[in-house]
């Protein structure tokens, strides 16, 4: 090195590496609309598949008449049960060890089933089609009550599971049972419950929503049949798990079928199942020898494709006199549909509800979830969050509001006082986890002092004096928020789906000029990982992030993983960049040491290149390490310089954050206004600050529209009342308020660099704080529990329903 | 979804029962029909067109009636289908009551409505039920009020 060398921080900075706000480099394509959806390919003598979907929720079905449509020009097939069956196909196995109907065998069990599937020459020909087919359907008793699922009258939805005591996660207790799983020790939590000073019980109700994103699911199949490959594009978050389900189920051997995940807009969840109109395509493509395409309406993905929540929890918190949380006691009703479809981890089948004791030092604690056949869509999917862990975080961050209520205590003094200790990790909790970092206390405070809680308390207490003397009719409520999320599942020994093990990839070529390529198991939906995992492979391996191709989704190429969801790709995928790039550190300090003729051992590194130690004019950086790997025989080294890494974790991360949302409520039109809303994330190392804060806002949009309208409603004979975006809460800048964010950084000590992930975080904190902020503008009347979403009418009833209306 | 209302038809009590029964004024006063068929005494065949929000479609129907109260009043149920677009049952109780020249007219009607109406159409299948309802009784009045005069 010499004068002209730039010094470390400089060359560094080059690099745009860990803790950049490197601007995403997914952004020119999608901002000039040359983004490359499902719906974007097309190929020559293509076709068209949709569904003749049912109208009922529950009917038996007498007969399916398909000439009509048939007789109609530019209709090529219409396949009913009856055609799949042959191959063995009417039925699929789900995620989580159950069977879905892919064309209703018999019977219809949700309103928007799969009856028929149409094929056509284009879709307008297709939708005449549908019209066409005639179905006839004898009414069945509906069931949409998840709470009177097992009373001993309840109609029998699941006729194939007539005589089946036991499924995939052990005893069925009644013919609409679908598990039973625990955590805890329930003896013990009753025990503690009965000895308590204070004890609270409440019903927490987590509304049946769904992810909505903008792009529907949809799919296209191509069968070559001269040379037997499958190719099959799609809307999927996890494209190895399709290909091996997929192979499983056709009976194509899994080389044979190339999945392909082209650019997706927004997944959240919604995207990870399997839907029957994937199977449709690839058999209609099979049986014409020609490409088919299936994308999906707007009304039909509210209507069928995977849900979120519906969760009715049950539970009861105990305490000391001075707030010391001694117990937690919870019981939910999980309704999982016509179908269990979630997509959690086998060994989970109510997903990571068991971090419900949250950011708590609880000592005793039981968790028992019961699951559900209902006729409503199939799903239960992590809309924008780990498995279950916003129904945990929302029951739990209810359950304290509701016991400092009791306790007369403030709601965030509560809080502190029970807060797991920094010196207290790595925390077992009582319902089994290990909590490997965290410290609540600062972040807490930093919260409370940012938004100056006391003096917004002195105000709120102002403002009830000022209401009550009828100078005003708003009311301000403080929503707070402390969350722990649990994400990067996870370690294969106890993470597994359909036996695959939930362990990551990444591949990287270092080309000779010393640019590269990197692939990986996951797919992003938008998270921009095209940007965030070249950063951490331009810290690894010294190569800059705007030299280094980002690929995912093509499973011919990239290595296997378990893909996009729960926010497990920067803990898991991420993890296993930075393992990869230190393989290739490790053989490009080999080769440095043969071209600078020293030892391995008297090279250190330095940003982007080795140096002999003490002699700092002496060195190889990666660009001429790079090359000499190709044109040089280096004795005892293969030429080229490529890794692959797949990263079983040791353990799962545990992100936090603490929320503060403080909102004006008119009582007489029931509508709010977001005065402030205070969003501070730990999400350990940041990778890319300005992706993190665009994560924090579109995670607490969507938590905003889950809490504040959004939901999937049925009525009683299972109609879907909010099928379409008119009826479907969706916010628009109009609604979306002002957020503040702010972060500590506590590094997870078992990730190579410290992430933990956070796309998720601000869903799962957020909606408690949201709802909390309208619970507390009410508490001073004495609101104890009101469910979401809290939309404006149903607001406006709570006002109603204590008096306010009457008072003013 | 529930429906009542009350109608003054300028006839007396008898006549507007029988118009009730006559499946030629009933064609022309339902708006929509294009077919009314009288199986019998009581039972009916229907088909209608109509047009919910965004939805339109053809219904095909059955309407049986309960007479038993004739001519103070008469229940009837029915339920229809309109394929794609939907589904619906329901019933209504009518109820007659003689004032001399004019007869008042009483219902109280119920509905279930499924499928791609239901969804759609909820906001709006209220106000369109009235004011199809509205429609009904305005023709019907008319048709019956002059048959007389």
């Amino acid at each position: 090195m010499n004068d002209l060398t730039p010094d470390s921080a400089a060359r560094a900075a080059k690099l745009k590496g860990l803790g950049c706000s490197r601007k995403r480099v997914e952004d020119v394509r999608f901002t000039q609309g040359k983004g490359n959806y499902v719906d974007d390919i097309k190929l020559p003598d293509m076709l068209f598949g949709d569904f003749v979907r049912s109208p009922y929720a529950h009917a038996r079905i007498k007969s399916i008449n398909i000439d009509a449509a048939m007789a109609l020009p530019g209709v090529i097939a219409v396949l009913t049960a009856k055609d799949l069956e042959p191959l063995g196909l009417h039925w699929m196995p789900t995620l989580a060890g159950d069977k879905q109907m892919v064309l209703a065998d018999g019977k219809v069990l949700f309103q928007g089933q799969e009856v028929a599937f149409v094929i056509a020459e284009d879709r307008y020909i297709n939708a005449d089609a549908i019209e066409l087919v005639e179905v006839e359907y004898e009414e069945l008793p509906v069931l949409t009550d998840a709470n009177k699922a097992m009373d001993a009258d309840a109609v029998v939805l699941r006729e194939d599971l007539a005589g089946q005591t036991s499924g995939a996660h052990g005893e069925r207790r009644h013919h609409n049972h679908i598990f039973r799983w625990e955590a805890g020790d329930e003896a013990a939590t009753n025990e503690v419950l009965e000895a308590a000073d204070v004890v609270v019980e409440e019903t927490v109700y987590y509304h049946r929503t769904h992810p909505c994103p903008l792009e529907t699911c949809g799919s296209v199949a191509s069968m070559d049949k001269t040379t037997g490959k499958l190719t099959l594009w799609g809307t999927f978050q996890a494209p190895h798990v399709v290909r091996t389900v997929a192979s499983l189920i056709s009976g194509i051997e899994e080389h044979n079928i190339r999945v392909i995940s082209p650019d997706i807009g927004g997944g959240f969840g919604n995207k990870v199942g399997v839907y029957p109109g994937y199977v449709c395509s690839i058999v209609a493509s099979i049986v014409t020898g020609r490409p088919v395409k299936w994308v999906e309406d707007r009304m039909d993905n509210l209507m069928a494709t995977a849900f979120a929540r519906d969760y009715w929890m049950k539970g009861k918190i105990s305490a000391t006199k001075e707030g010391k949380i001694t117990g937690l006691h919870c019981h939910v009703v999980a309704d999982h549909g016509a179908f269990d479809a979630c997509a959690d981890p086998t060994k989970f089948p109510a997903g990571f509800m068991s971090i419900c004791t949250g950011s708590y030092d609880i000592p005793t604690a039981w968790l028992g979830v019961d699951g559900v056949y209902t006729n409503k869509a199939p799903g239960g999917v992590s809309y924008r969050c780990s498995f279950r862990v916003t129904e945990a975080a929302y029951f739990i961050e209810r359950m304290i509001e509701v016991l400092a209520i009791e306790l007369g205590m403030d709601a965030a003094e509560l809080r502190a006082k029970n807060f797991i200790a920094k010196d207290q990790f790595p925390y077992e909790s009582a319902l089994g986890w290990e909590y490997d970092s965290g410290d609540y206390h600062t972040a807490w405070t930093k919260a409370l002092k940012a938004v100056g809680y006391d003096d917004l308390r002195a105000e709120q207490a102002e403002r009830i004096e000022a209401f009550k003397r009828g100078e005003t009719r708003k009311l301000l409520g403080i929503g707070l928020s402390h969350f722990t999320e649990i994400v990067g599942a996870g370690p294969v020994k106890n993470c597994d789906i359909l036996g695959m093990g939930m362990f990551d990839s990444c591949e990287i070529r270092i080309h000779p000029t010393g640019s590269a390529v990197a692939r990986f198991g996951t797919i992003s939906q938008g998270q921009g990982h095209a940007t965030t995992f070249a950063q951490i492979l331009a810290s690894e391996i010294g190569i800059a992030a705007d030299s280094i191709t980002v690929e995912e989704g093509d499973t011919d190429t990239a290595p296997y993983g378990l893909g996009t969801y729960g926010s497990r790709t920067t803990p898991v995928a991420g993890a296993a960049a930075a393992m990869a790039g230190r393989k290739i550190r490790a053989k490009a300090q080999m080769i440095a040491a043969y071209l600078l003729e020293v030892h391995d051992g008297d090279l250190e590194w330095d940003v982007d290149r080795f140096v002999v130690k003490g002699a700092p004019e002496q060195f190889k950086t990666m660009t001429e390490i790079a090359y000499a790997s190709y044109n040089q025989a280096i004795p005892g080294l293969e030429p080229g310089l490529e890794a692959v890494s797949y990263y079983d974790p040791p353990n799962m991360t545990y992100p936090f954050g603490a929320y503060i949302c403080v909102m004006e409520i008119d009582v007489d039109t029931g509508t709010h206004e977001i005065r402030q809303f205070y969003a501070l994330d730990d999400c350990g190392t940041r990778i890319n600050p300005m992706i993190i804060e665009g994560q924090i806002h579109g995670g607490l949009t969507e938590a905003l529209a889950i809490a504040m309208g959004q939901e999937i409603a049925y009525d009683d004979i299972g109609n879907v009342k909010t099928g379409t975006l008119m009826d479907f809460f969706l916010p628009t800048a109009w609604e979306t308020p002002t957020y503040t964010t702010d972060f500590t950084e506590t590094p997870s000590p078992h990730h190579p660099i410290g992430a933990k992930g956070v796309g998720e975080s601000p869903n799962v904190g957020g909606v408690p704080a949201f709802s909390n902020a309208v619970h507390d503008a009410f508490r001073p009347f004495g609101l104890k529990q009101a469910h979401m979403p809290h939309d404006h009418w149903r607001v406006w009833k709570i006002a109603n329903d204590l008096g306010l209306h009457t008072q003013g | 979804m529930e429906l009542s209302d009350e109608i003054e038809i300028n006839a007396p009590q008898e006549l507007v029962y029988q118009a009730l029964n006559d499946p030629e004024i009933l064609r022309q006063c339902i708006p929509g029909c294009e077919e009314l068929i009288k199986h019998s005494d009581t039972e009916l065949e229907a088909i209608v067109v109509l047009k919910i929000g965004p939805v339109k479609a053809r219904f095909s129907g059955n309407v049986t009636l309960d007479t038993a109260g004739a001519p103070d009043g008469f229940s009837l149920s029915g339920q229809g289908n309109g394929g794609k677009a939907g589904h619906a049952k329901g019933g209504a109780d009518v109820t007659l009551e003689n004032k001399g020249d004019v007869t008042v007219l009483r219902y109280t009607a119920k509905a279930e409505i499924g499928g791609k109406l239901a969804q759609l159409g909820s906001r709006l299948i209220a106000g369109t039920a009235k004011r199809l309802a509205a429609k009904f009784f305005k023709k019907f009045a008319d048709i019956v009020g002059t048959v007389d005069a």
